[in-house]
């Protein structure tokens, strides 16, 4: 429908151009897949030429995902056809896919931690030698891959030791040692510094030179115009556009990928240069002194954390996942203890309040893990909405819950946040991760709150839902309360923050102020770089 | 109309059980019709039935919420045999102790003494569980063992009645028996105790704010203890309910039933519970109605016996089968999802 508003002549110019100089080396035609009673797919074509790189571009729940898990034999389509080289084929399975020349590199990895990375490469695959664990010939094979495309690994690392850049080396490998031509890569850039990310491209292009097609799916727009040839874009389970590079533009993309409802203009996410809260009479919510933690394990997760929030100001923690952001979290949020150090709450000592106080206190606590962490999969979504809120009025009083006032809270935060679901009785379970994720950030955004601790906030949800997000952050900041955003997202971070805190092995390594953002530093402080001691002594 | 789409499967699964059933009494050469129109009219044919249906409906309801008010926070009570046996002996201790004292008296005292006595039993598994982690599965099934040595040792003791051939204890002053509601045949109160002990609990899970924490403790208790809920404290506290419902019994059982401690008193009460949590799927505010049917059954079956010779453990294979057969209806609902 949307493909109408657009000149006619970029779609029909851009295909005759391609198909002249390459052939498709897969096709998909009129892919259909629903889940229960949802729609993920409907009538979804899809195109990949040889030598190509496709990023396959919208946002969450938009079917990139599904479609690829659909060609790579993980979900069965209710309906539609995959021709590979000219020849129509099902594809049963992963085996089934990795056979038929296609891999899949997925966003989290499926990898054995204590295993090398030459055992976790050669796992599943036949051996020249079963039974005695003898790998010489396969890894003649493998560093023989490896210098061919450029992946410098040292095979004998456990894959535990290694940085989530290189471990996604090693998934890649896995691929083309099973001699695949069609590499898919689900969000590979998610987890990855900036200088990662650039060394990925630089694989990828050199994977197209010998002979491989790759299909990127991704959510930023960025990307797709870096390293793709050609982009298609998805939205709501449909095509709505497919051309190449040349002819995309920034414009056109993010309309491609938003629909006609959003009104652009008054968004964060498209905004130029994000919308910044006030810098007038601020002042210090939350300070963290000397934070140490040691875990059960007996491993430091947290050393000497030291940084203080003010009102109406986010401050992100950046750091790959691992690093100790979740722990600074729960430290924070007073559901783990510190081992050492204090947190002050408006210069009161609150080191030794319990959770329960501290969100009387105006915590709000957004964790990252919703299924574990968040969210009630077996008792209704009314539950759910006033967990944690629950000995407050309107919800309850004298200890005894009013599900009348419950249940219309209920109804209101479903229609403002637009949760899908039945209503307020509705089983949690029932619930889709992107409805999940907004019942989270309805509950904390229903109560006044001072501090607003939100980790992978945005997790899930489609674009127009986190430009409501942000909004609302932003909104509460201007009213003064502060924000501490955790994320593994530099883009997010670049975004909204006021201020970005690195951490790394549970340290913080810098924090810069806005006017000192800057991709590459922050990614080499991501990667263990301490910033000058100067600039680190400043805000902390 | 989802109402009964709700129940059909539980439906199917309890006739499926009632045919398996049906086909093995008929293997044992009886007549099945026979044996179930036995089984379902004792109860309703004669007061007598109905009453006796009602005396086993009392220990059956509060030993199966006895284990499903833990199960609420997630965690598994397997010992409301002990304490059952705990609460009955803490009951006959007061009522043997302080017979002389009046009814209006002795009477609360006995029935306190008894869930005093049965959430102490399953306070002592709690506080393991809260204090050093230990598995409440295992202390409360090694607890019950112990409780058979203790019912042994006080039903041998000073208080043995030595005309009994069976280790017993002397009666209970007979100001310690509950009141009768019903004289011929014999109702005592126990009846309104437990029914009001089933309305009590599902008040406070359903409309309190503790009973809340306790519901959410179960659904996800890390959830749960990231905003802000004392999961381990409400651990501790629905083990603590639970055992004090089951000692509730036994002092019903004591007092109202025996009027004196019985070793064995808890009959196959405890193991009855269990099955009949697990028909109510935890559910507590079904358990009185589960609990109800299985009584059926119980009564059915001893009449049964009597009167066909089939025996009765017969309705205990029955049971189990009806368990199966509602387990089985669950995995077919996930599998079609």
């Amino acid at each position: 429908m949307f493909s109408l508003t657009f000149p006619r002549k970029f779609s029909k110019s851009s295909k005759q151009d391609d198909s002249m100089e390459q052939s498709a080396i897969l096709q998909m035609q009129g892919v259909n897949k629903t889940f229960d009673k949802v729609v993920a797919l409907s009538n979804v074509d899809f195109e990949l030429k040889s030598n190509e790189i496709l990023g396959l571009l919208g946002g969450n729940g938009a079917g990139k995902t599904t479609l690829m898990n659909t060609l790579f034999g993980l979900y069965k389509m209710d309906s539609g056809k995959i021709i590979l080289n000219g020849q129509p084929v099902t594809i049963t399975s992963p085996r089934d896919a990795l056979s038929k020349g296609i891999g899949m590199v997925h966003q989290h990895f499926l990898q054995i931690n204590n295993y090398t990375v030459l055992e976790n490469i050669v796992l599943g695959s036949k051996v020249s030698h079963p039974f005695t664990a003898n790998y010489k010939e396969e890894e003649a094979v493998i560093q023989k891959l490896c210098k061919r495309f450029g992946l410098d690994i040292d095979l004998s690392s456990h894959i535990e030791t290694l940085p989530m850049g290189t471990r996604q080396k090693v998934e890649i490998l896995k691929a083309l040692y099973r001699g695949v031509k069609v590499l898919i890569l689900d969000e590979p850039t998610t987890n990855l510094i900036p200088q990662e990310v650039d060394a990925l491209f630089q694989t990828l292009k050199i994977m197209v030179k010998e002979g491989l097609s790759i299909v990127f799916i991704t959510h930023k727009l960025r990307e797709v115009l870096t390293i793709c040839d050609r982009i298609s874009v998805l939205r709501e389970g449909k095509n709505v556009i497919s051309l190449s590079r040349k002819d995309a533009s920034d414009d056109m993309l993010v309309r491609a990928m938003v629909g006609e409802g959003m009104d652009l203009n008054k968004s964060v996410i498209f905004s130029q240069e994000g919308s910044r809260s006030s810098k007038a009479n601020q002042k210090t919510v939350i300070s963290l002194k000397g934070i140490n933690k040691i875990s059960d394990e007996k491993t430091q997760v947290l050393t000497d954390i030291s940084f203080s929030v003010d009102s109406g100001s986010l401050i992100r923690e950046a750091g790959v996942a691992g690093n100790g952001q979740r722990e600074l979290a729960e430290v924070v949020m007073g559901i783990q203890s510190a081992s050492s150090g204090s947190i002050f709450l408006d210069e009161e000592d609150i080191t030794n309040v319990d959770t329960k106080n501290r969100i009387a206190d105006g915590f709000v606590y957004i964790p990252e893990d919703r299924l574990s962490d968040g969210f009630l999969n077996k008792v209704s979504v009314a539950h759910n909405l006033i967990l944690g809120y629950h000995h407050l009025e309107p919800y309850s009083k004298n200890g005894i819950i009013n599900w009348k006032n419950v249940k219309n809270s209920s109804k209101k935060m479903i229609s403002e946040y637009s949760i899908k679901t039945t209503g307020p009785d509705e089983v949690g379970g029932n619930l889709s991760g992107g409805n999940i994720q907004r019942v989270m950030i309805a509950r904390a955004f229903s109560q006044p709150s001072k501090l607003m601790i939100a980790h992978n906030p945005t997790r899930g949800l489609d674009i127009p839902s986190m430009d409501f997000v942000y909004k609302k952050m932003f909104e509460s900041s201007a009213r003064g309360m502060a924000s501490l955003v955790i994320s593994e997202d530099l883009d997010e971070l670049l975004l909204i923050c006021d201020r970005i805190a690195v951490m790394y092995r549970g340290k913080i390594v810098g924090i810069l102020p806005r006017d000192k953002f800057e991709k590459y530093e922050i990614g080499r402080l991501m990667s263990g770089y301490e910033q000058s001691s100067e600039e680190t002594g400043k805000r902390a | 109309m989802t109402q009964i789409k709700k129940f059909f499967p539980y439906l199917i699964a309890v006739v499926a059980a009632f045919i398996a059933a049906g086909i093995f009494i008929a293997a044992l050469k009886f007549n099945p019709i026979k044996a179930y129109e036995t089984i379902f009219f004792t109860s309703f044919r004669t007061p007598n039935g109905f009453i006796q249906t009602l005396t086993k409906w009392v220990p059956l309801t509060l030993v199966s919420l006895a284990f499903t008010v833990p199960l609420s926070s997630g965690k598994f009570n397997i010992g409301a045999e002990g304490q059952m046996l705990v609460g009955a002996i803490g009951a006959a201790a007061v009522g043997i102790t302080c017979a002389s004292l009046p009814p209006i008296l002795l009477v609360p005292m006995i029935i306190l003494a008894g869930i005093l006595a049965g959430a102490f039993w399953g306070l002592i598994s709690a506080w393991l569980l809260y204090q050093f982690n230990i598995n409440e599965i295992l202390s409360t099934v090694l607890l019950n063992f112990i409780s058979f040595a203790l019912i042994d040792y006080v039903a041998t003791g000073p208080w043995r009645d030595p005309a009994a051939g069976h280790p017993t204890t002397v009666a209970i002053g007979a100001n310690g028996f509950l009141p009768m509601l019903v004289n011929q045949p014999p109702l005592t109160i126990g009846v309104i105790l437990a029914a009001l002990a089933a309305i009590l609990i599902y008040f406070y899970t359903d409309k309190t704010t503790s009973g809340y924490e306790l519901v959410v403790t179960g659904a996800n208790p890390r959830a749960s203890k990231v905003h802000g809920i004392n999961i381990r404290q409400m651990f501790l506290f629905s083990m603590v309910i639970g055992a004090g419902l089951a000692g509730l019994a036994g002092a019903i059982e004591v007092s109202g039933t025996q009027h004196r401690l019985i070793e064995g008193l808890h009959s196959n009460f405890p193991t009855l519970g269990l099955i009949i949590g697990l028909i109510a799927r935890g559910k507590n505010q079904a358990v009185p109605f589960v609990a109800f049917f299985i009584a059926i059954l119980e009564v059915g079956a001893s009449a049964m016996q009597r009167t066909l010779q089939i025996p009765v453990q017969v309705v205990l294979i029955m049971e189990a089968l009806i368990l199966i057969f509602i387990l089985l209806s669950d995995l077919i609902k996930r599998r079609q999802k």
